[in-house]
């Protein structure tokens, strides 16, 4: 499609491949050219079936917008079309191989960004085709890509397969709440269900690509969906009732506990809203037992240097040594993975990691297990000091799973004095990075969500769960009346006493903030299931119940209190960076204990109470998984 | 680097978050020419569009390129997204339908050549806006022959 004619030359010329020359003479639409396209769309299209009426790309395919431009309204091929036997690349990706044009795409994606070399080109000729040499399952986390990458319908979505036409779908730009770098993405949605989800490009966070987890997550939004404010009787079973009844049991039991002894506890996926509208409400009834989970004993919000990506995805690129300290990149948050990735092609940057074994797509020291190793660096015995002394951009990435750790303030310290020896935070350059693991974790410490969750849960009579499926429910005692307000029957409706249902991320408008400390905005894509509500408007109304009524009754009243407490959380797609250096802290008296650094996420495809419910997800985790 | 330049934008979103009931002297000084002056909202007053759609909150973007297409065409038209989620089956087709008169305005009927216009529309239906910012790729100049350009001897590691 890219060739031309040049003056003076005897064939068309493939201009992607040839550099313009001073007085070359360049003609883009003469019979010539054209002719030669529509000869090079004939051979293109020469094996490729005609079925697009019941292929998926039908309607969103290059080669169907290529052949319009560029094609002849006929072909010259009488012979019998080749087919290709469709190989079996897991449970996200079908395939029909018989449509595939060797473009080499996919291949090219699956070893260059994904770093798997599972794809590649077998056989010459007519017999060429794309495949994996021995049956063999595609096991990348970015492998829901090449369905975008693949020009033609050769590639596409297994779970999506005949279930709705492009043109049906209504997007919806939104972002993507299951990890903490907040991915853009497109909701595709055909009237009140979420048909799939796509990526956008951003070339701050994603670029131009989502994990498998973001990318099929979407069927957990229609199961296990709480739809009704329900009590649970005194048989222990559930009995659906009207919002004013739940709301009136909950009031009457908040009048009965002490202050001190309420508790919230926000979850994973809390925007930052109802984040917002929990602690004003929880302080409002007397108490400061408000925290988010994930952040562990003693989160480090004072500084927000302490919890951010200080570097900024984008910036990790001009890194040239990367230190990672207790995180495993790739399953928790599969997008920073990538990027980590591109700079080790682009610069042969250096890599290495403290923690527990575990699997890279690219090159990379082991450097040991347990927090010793990084004390050893910080005194300079470790032989991988000279590789950071030298290094001109430094760059540690020390994982959110520290922050559970008992020994997190001495580590945190101990990472700081490597940070201070080899030069890593500098004023034009920060290289000191905390990598979170859920969307909610940065702007709960924004907000100051930031009590102790084994000191609150052990001692609270009225827990308010707000989306929180992974707390220690074992600790809570027995006597405690739960609350559970959130869009899905996951782990902690076992416990609950009353369950408020809310909307999922793809129902209403939030704010949230990623891992390097850019705030995005949820859009509404469907209705809300059931009778459920917004999160931070069930707190309003039982704020108003419980007789300590909230003082906003608008998202825009909600926004304008957050400005007073987080001003950056209403800056919308920017991202504001932490302007204090760390260097104000009190010194740490702690000493760093010998356990070595556990894993933080055992499965990538199932994190929360949205990808828990997923079917596709459970696929994966099956099959994809190694065990 | 294209960073910085999109950066240099200062965030539209910002002035909206206010709570604005009408920004003052919105349309632009072209309108103060006219004959008529247009006051914001008013065209939705004069039009007989009920009350509370006169106070709507709506989203301006760009949709971003198709994720499985290269084409250029659709790309960098301006909309407006009237966040409106009223939508049910019905039960007896499996139908759609919408309680919004608005929904399928913001899909399918309107696009704009670019934000200022969308932005101007808006203000002269009276709606609360936020102008989401456009995100662009960040074009490297790259040439075919650089992959056969000489480098010197391969390096150890690389071998």
């Amino acid at each position: 499609m890219c060739l031309v004619e040049v003056e003076k030359s005897p064939k068309p010329v493939a201009s992607c491949a040839m550099p313009a020359l001073p007085g070359m003479k360049i003609k883009t639409n003469t019979p010539v050219a054209k002719k030669a396209r529509e000869g090079v769309m004939e051979f293109l299209l020469m094996n490729h079936p005609l079925d697009c009426p019941i292929c998926d790309q039908g309607g969103e395919c290059d080669l169907q917008d290529q052949s319009m431009a560029f094609g002849a309204d006929r072909g010259r091929f009488t012979e019998m079309k080749r087919s290709v036997v469709d190989k079996n690349l897991g449970p996200l990706v079908k395939t029909v191989m018989t449509r595939c044009i060797q473009c080499t795409r996919c291949v090219r994606f699956a070893s260059e960004v994904a770093g798997v070399q599972d794809l590649g080109m077998l056989g010459r000729g007519s017999g060429e085709e794309i495949g994996t040499y021995v049956e063999k399952l595609m096991t990348s986390e970015l492998s829901g890509n090449v369905i975008d990458i693949c020009p033609v319908g050769a590639l596409t979505s297994k779970p999506f397969a005949f279930k709705a036409r492009n043109w049906e779908l209504k997007g919806t730009e939104t972002i993507d709440v299951t990890d903490a770098v907040g991915s853009n993405i497109r909701v595709d949605s055909r009237g009140p269900e979420v048909m799939r989800i796509v990526p956008r490009l951003n070339e701050d966070i994603n670029e131009e690509w989502i994990s498998d987890k973001t990318r099929f997550c979407y069927d957990g939004l229609k199961r296990q969906r709480l739809n009704d404010p329900m009590i649970r009787g005194t048989d222990g079973r559930f009995k659906a009732v009207t919002w004013r009844d739940a709301l009136a049991v909950v009031a009457e039991v908040l009048q009965q506990v002490k202050p001190e002894e309420i508790t919230g506890v926000a979850g994973k996926l809390s925007d930052a809203e109802s984040m917002m509208a929990l602690k004003d409400f929880v302080n409002k009834m007397g108490s400061d037992k408000v925290l988010c989970e994930g952040n562990g004993p003693s989160p480090p919000a004072d500084l927000r240097s302490n919890y951010l990506m200080n570097t900024s995805i984008a910036g990790l690129e001009k890194a040239d040594v990367f230190l990672l300290v207790g995180t495993q990149p790739r399953v928790e948050a599969a997008m920073v993975n990538a990027r980590i990735r591109k700079t080790v092609r682009a610069t042969q940057a250096k890599v290495a990691y403290i923690g527990p074994p575990t699997d890279f797509n690219y090159d990379h020291e082991h450097l040991g297990t347990g927090p010793q190793t990084l004390v050893e660096i910080a005194e300079g015995r470790h032989p991988f000091c000279s590789t950071l002394q030298s290094a001109k951009n430094p760059v540690i990435i020390a994982g959110a799973g520290l922050f559970d750790r008992e020994d997190q303030d001495a580590l945190f310290s101990t990472i700081e004095t490597v940070a201070k020896k080899f030069n890593v935070v500098r004023p034009d350059w920060n290289g000191l990075n905390v990598l979170l693991l859920h969307a909610a974790q940065a702007a709960a410490l924004d907000l100051g969500l930031v009590a102790n969750p084994t000191e609150s849960i052990k001692s609270t009579k009225f827990l308010y769960l707000m989306g929180a499926d992974d707390v220690d429910l074992d600790k809570v005692p027995d006597d405690a009346f739960v609350v559970y307000q959130g869009h899905h029957g996951d782990k902690a409706v076992y416990r609950a006493n009353v369950i408020l249902p809310s909307s999922a991320f793809s129902e209403k408008e939030g704010t949230y903030e990623n891992t390097e400390g850019c705030t995005q905005w949820t859009i509404p894509a469907v209705p809300t299931v059931g009778d459920a509500r917004d999160d931070w408007k069930i707190l309003r109304a039982l704020s108003e119940v419980a007789g300590a009524q909230l003082p906003y009754d608008s998202l825009s009243g909600v926004r304008d209190r957050i400005s007073m407490v987080a001003p950056n959380l209403v800056h919308v797609d920017e991202r504001e960076p932490c302007t204090i250096s760390s260097e104000v802290k009190p010194p740490v008296k702690q000493q760093v204990s010998s356990t070595p650094f556990k894993t933080v996420v055992e499965n990538f495809y199932m994190t929360d109470a949205i990808t828990r419910a997923s079917k596709i997800m459970a696929q994966c985790s099956a099959t994809l998984l190694k065990k | 680097m294209a960073a910085p330049l999109r950066r240099s934008l200062p965030s539209l979103g910002r002035t909206l978050l206010s709570p604005s009931p009408a920004p003052a002297r919105m349309l632009s000084a072209a309108a103060s020419d006219a004959l008529v002056e247009i006051k914001p909202g008013e065209i939705g007053m004069v039009s007989g569009i009920p009350e509370e759609h006169l106070r709507r909150k709506v989203v301006i973007y760009s949709p971003a390129r198709t994720a499985s297409q290269q084409g250029s065409g659709k790309v960098g038209r301006w909309k407006i997204n009237f966040v409106s989620t009223q939508k049910w089956e019905n039960p007896l087709m499996g139908w759609t339908s919408t309680g919004d008169p608005y929904a399928n305005v913001g899909e399918a009927g309107l696009t704009f050549d670019s934000a200022d216009s969308a932005k101007a529309f808006a203000e002269k239906h009276g709606w609360d806006y936020v102008v989401r910012k456009r995100h662009t790729p960040l074009l490297k100049a790259k040439s075919y022959a650089e992959n056969f350009k000489w480098r010197g001897p391969p390096k150890a590691e690389q071998a």
